[in-house]
C-alpha cells in the first residue's frame, strides 16, 4: 500500500504554462521546477495566478501552451482523477469537504488506492469489506497523524473551520500522495492552528517524503517551510530563489509587500 | 461500521411481522403491500440516483417499463418464453443495457439538465409502448405470465394452504416482494457504505473534490444512472407480477413524479427513507380511496348530488399530506424519525434537558392556531 512513498517522489517540473481565460492571461508562461522532497511555495499578490497554477497541475484546467511533467509522465491533459491516481493530491483554499464523518471523507481519499466495485461493494464480498476495513485503519493511523483523531467518526459539519481544513489536508494524504499541493491550508485560521498546521506540513513531509507545493498568504509560514519559493503577479513569475533571496528581491518588494515595506506579515 | 449482530436484532423484529402478515390480512392489504414493495424497490434505486448522486432524473417510468415488458416478454408469448426466473433476471439486465445507453446522456448532463434530457425517455417509451404491437400488445397491453420456480408458481394453481390460511397469488407473491426488497435492501446498503457510495456522494457535493481525489466523474456519473435502471426494472417487472396485467398508460410522467416524491417525502439519501417515503405514496391513495366515503362531506360513490367524490376526496387529502409533511417535516419521514428518536433518547437518557418536556415537541402548529383563534375574536 505505501510502495509510492518508500521511493523518492519525482520531480515535478511546470514547463513554460500559459492559461488564457477569454482575453485574460491567467498565467504567462510560467516554469518552475519542485525538487523531490522540497517545499516549494507559491506566492504572489491576489489574483496573480496561483490557484490557476494548482489548477493546471490537478488537471481542472488545461494550459494553453507549456507542460507539466511528474518525472518522466506528462501530466498535461490528463483528466483530474487520472493524476490523483498518479500520486499529486490537493487542498482547496475554500474547505470543500463531502458530507459525513471524518472517516467518510478520508476514505474518499482512498477511492484511487482501492478498487472495490458496484458490483462488489453491492454485493458486500469479502474482498471488498476486507479493503474497506484496512484503508479504514489506514485512514484512522493518517486522522491522528494531522491531529484529528478524536473527531474521526464526527461528522464533519459540526467540525470548526480549523478542524475541517485538517480533514482537506488529511483527505489529500489518504491519497499517499508523491506531491502534495496546498492552496492556503493556513488562510483563516488562529495562531494556534497555523503553528499546529505547520508543523503537520513538517511532519508529514519527513515521514512520508512527499514534496510540497503551498500556495499561502501567510508569510511567515512560507519563510519557516519552504525551500524554495516561485513569485507569481499578474500571472508571470518575477522571481525565484530561496525564501531569504526571494525576500529582499527588489520586484518582490514592489508587487507582494508594497513599496518600502518591512513587515512580512503585511499580507 | 456497525456491528452485524446488533443490526440483525434490529431488524429482525419488523422482518417477522412482515413475514407473518400473510396470514392475517386479506387480498386488499396485501395488494397495497405489493404495490408498496415494488415501488419500495424503485424508490430506493432513484434515490440511489438522485439523493446520493444529486442527479435528477424523470425517466424512471421508463426503466420500470423496461423492466416490466421486458420481463413480460422474455417469459410469455409472443415472446421468449423462456423460465420465468431467467426472464426475471433478463428483465433486470435489459433495464440496465437501457440505462447504459443513456450512459453518454447521463454522464456528462448533470442535476436539473439531466432531468429534462430523462423527460424524452418517458414519452419515447410510451410511444413504443403504444406502437410495438406485437412485442408490447399496443395499448390494452399484455397479461404477465407468473412467476414459477420449478414446479412452483406464484399464482392460484396449484393450490397451496399453510397453516390453516389458503395461499393465493397475493400471499405467494407477498414472500417473493419481500425476498426482492430484501436483497435491495442488502446491495442498496452495500453500496452507499462502500467505495462506490461515497464517491457518488463526493460527487453530489463537488464534482471538483471527487474529480481531484480520483473520481472518474463521467464513469461514476453513468454508472449510478445504470444502477439505478436496473432496481427500476426490478420494481417493474415485480409491478407487473403483482399487477398481472401491464398497460403503456400506467408507465407515463405521473408514474415519474410519483416516485419522485416518493425519495422526497421519505428523506433524500437513505434506503429507509425511500422505502417510507414509497409506503407512504402508493398505500396512502390507495386506503383513502378505499376509507374515503366514510368521512364526512364525502358523497357515496355513484350518487350525483354534487358532493366531493372519494376519488377526489382521496386526492386531496393525499395532496394535502404531502404538503404537510414537506412543511414539517423537509428532511422527510427518515429525518423525522430520526429526529424524533434522537428526542427520546435525550429525554429517558440519564442527562435530562435543562428545558420542560411539555412545549417541546411540534412547537409550529400551537402558536399558528391561537393565532387563528385571537383574529376571530378581535372585532
Amino acid at each position: 500500500m505505501n510502495d509510492r512513498t518508500s521511493a523518492p517522489p519525482p520531480a515535478l517540473a511546470v514547463r513554460d504554462v500559459t492559461v488564457r481565460f477569454a482575453g485574460l492571461t491567467a498565467l504567462d508562461t510560467v516554469s518552475f521546477t519542485v525538487a523531490p522532497g522540497s517545499v516549494h511555495a507559491l506566492i504572489g499578490p491576489n489574483g496573480a495566478g496561483k490557484s490557476t497554477c494548482f489548477n493546471v497541475l490537478s488537471g481542472l484546467c488545461r494550459p494553453a501552451a507549456g507542460r507539466v511533467l511528474l518525472g518522466d509522465t506528462e501530466l498535461t491533459g490528463r483528466p483530474p482523477h487520472r493524476i490523483a491516481a498518479l500520486g499529486v493530491a490537493r487542498t482547496f483554499q475554500n474547505i470543500v469537504t463531502t458530507a459525513g464523518t471524518v472517516a467518510d471523507n478520508l476514505m474518499l481519499g482512498r477511492h484511487a488506492l482501492s478498487r472495490a466495485g458496484f458490483t462488489a461493494s453491492a454485493l458486500g464480498l469479502p474482498r471488498a469489506r476486507r479493503e474497506q476495513r484496512e484503508h479504514l485503519a489506514r485512514a484512522r493511523e493518517i486522522a491522528e497523524l494531522v491531529g484529528l483523531g478524536a473527531h474521526f467518526d464526527a461528522p464533519v459539519a459540526l467540525l470548526s473551520y480549523g478542524d475541517r481544513k485538517r480533514v482537506e489536508l488529511a483527505r489529500a494524504l489518504c491519497l499517499e500522495p508523491r506531491v502534495l499541493l496546498l492552496d492556503e491550508p493556513v488562510a483563516g485560521m488562529n495562531g494556534a492552528e497555523r503553528a499546529r498546521t505547520a508543523e503537520v506540513v513538517g511532519t508529514v513531509r519527513e515521514q512520508l517524503g512527499l514534496s510540497v507545493v503551498l500556495v499561502e498568504h501567510d508569510m511567515g509560514l512560507v519563510m519557516r517551510l519552504a525551500d524554495e519559493v516561485t513569485v507569481l503577479d499578474f500571472g508571470r513569475p518575477i522571481a525565484h530563489g530561496t525564501p531569504d533571496e526571494v525576500r529582499r528581491h527588489p520586484e518582490v518588494l514592489r508587487a507582494y509587500l508594497g513599496t518600502g515595506a518591512d513587515e512580512e506579515d503585511a499580507a | 461500521m456497525s456491528d452485524p449482530i446488533r443490526t440483525t436484532a434490529r431488524l429482525l423484529p419488523p422482518f417477522l411481522l412482515l413475514v407473518a402478515l400473510p396470514f392475517y390480512l386479506d387480498a386488499f392489504w396485501l395488494r397495497i403491500g405489493l404495490f408498496s414493495m415494488a415501488a419500495a424497490i424503485g424508490a430506493v434505486g432513484l434515490g440511489l440516483l438522485c439523493g446520493t448522486a444529486g442527479q435528477l432524473s424523470l425517466g424512471h417510468a421508463f426503466f420500470l417499463a423496461v423492466g416490466a415488458y421486458g420481463y413480460t416478454w422474455f417469459a410469455g408469448d409472443p415472446g421468449l418464453g423462456l423460465p420465468p426466473l431467467l426472464a426475471l433476471l433478463l428483465a433486470v439486465l435489459l433495464a440496465g443495457a437501457a440505462g447504459g445507453l443513456f450512459s453518454p446522456v447521463a454522464g456528462r448532463v448533470k442535476g436539473i439538465y439531466l432531468g429534462v434530457a430523462t423527460l424524452a425517455l418517458v414519452f419515447l417509451g410510451h410511444h413504443v409502448l403504444l406502437t410495438a404491437d406485437s412485442v408490447t400488445g399496443g395499448f390494452n397491453g399484455r397479461s404477465v405470465p407468473p412467476l414459477a420456480v420449478g414446479s412452483f408458481a406464484f399464482d392460484l394453481e396449484p393450490q397451496l394452504v399453510v397453516l390453516g390460511v389458503p395461499f393465493g397469488a397475493e400471499e405467494r407473491l407477498w414472500y417473493l416482494g419481500l425476498a426482492l426488497f430484501a436483497l435491495t435492501w442488502w446491495t442498496a446498503r452495500g453500496l452507499l457504505r462502500g467505495r462506490p457510495g461515497r464517491a457518488l456522494t463526493a460527487l453530489r457535493d463537488s464534482e471538483t473534490a471527487a474529480s481531484v481525489m480520483g473520481v472518474d466523474v463521467a464513469r461514476y456519473r453513468s454508472a449510478a444512472f445504470v444502477v439505478s435502471s436496473m432496481y427500476a426494472g426490478l420494481a417493474g417487472a415485480f409491478l407487473a407480477l403483482a399487477f398481472r396485467r401491464v398497460v403503456p398508460d400506467y408507465f407515463g410522467l405521473t408514474l415519474s413524479v410519483d416516485y419522485l416524491a416518493m425519495i422526497v417525502i421519505g428523506g433524500l439519501g437513505s434506503v429507509a427513507g425511500a422505502t417510507a417515503g414509497a409506503v407512504f405514496v402508493t398505500a396512502l391513495p390507495l386506503l383513502m380511496t378505499r376509507y374515503a366515503d366514510q368521512l364526512p362531506l364525502v358523497a357515496s360513490p355513484g350518487t350525483t348530488d354534487g358532493g366531493v367524490g372519494p376519488t377526489e376526496a382521496a386526492r386531496y387529502l393525499y395532496g394535502a399530506a404531502i404538503v404537510v409533511i414537506l412543511l414539517f417535516a423537509p428532511d422527510g419521514l427518515h429525518g423525522l424519525v430520526r429526529r424524533l428518536r434522537a428526542r427520546l433518547r435525550r429525554r429517558t437518557g440519564p442527562v435530562r434537558p435543562p428545558s420542560a418536556p411539555g412545549p417541546d415537541p411540534a412547537p409550529a402548529p400551537t402558536p399558528s392556531a391561537s393565532a387563528v383563534r385571537t383574529k376571530e375574536h378581535t372585532p
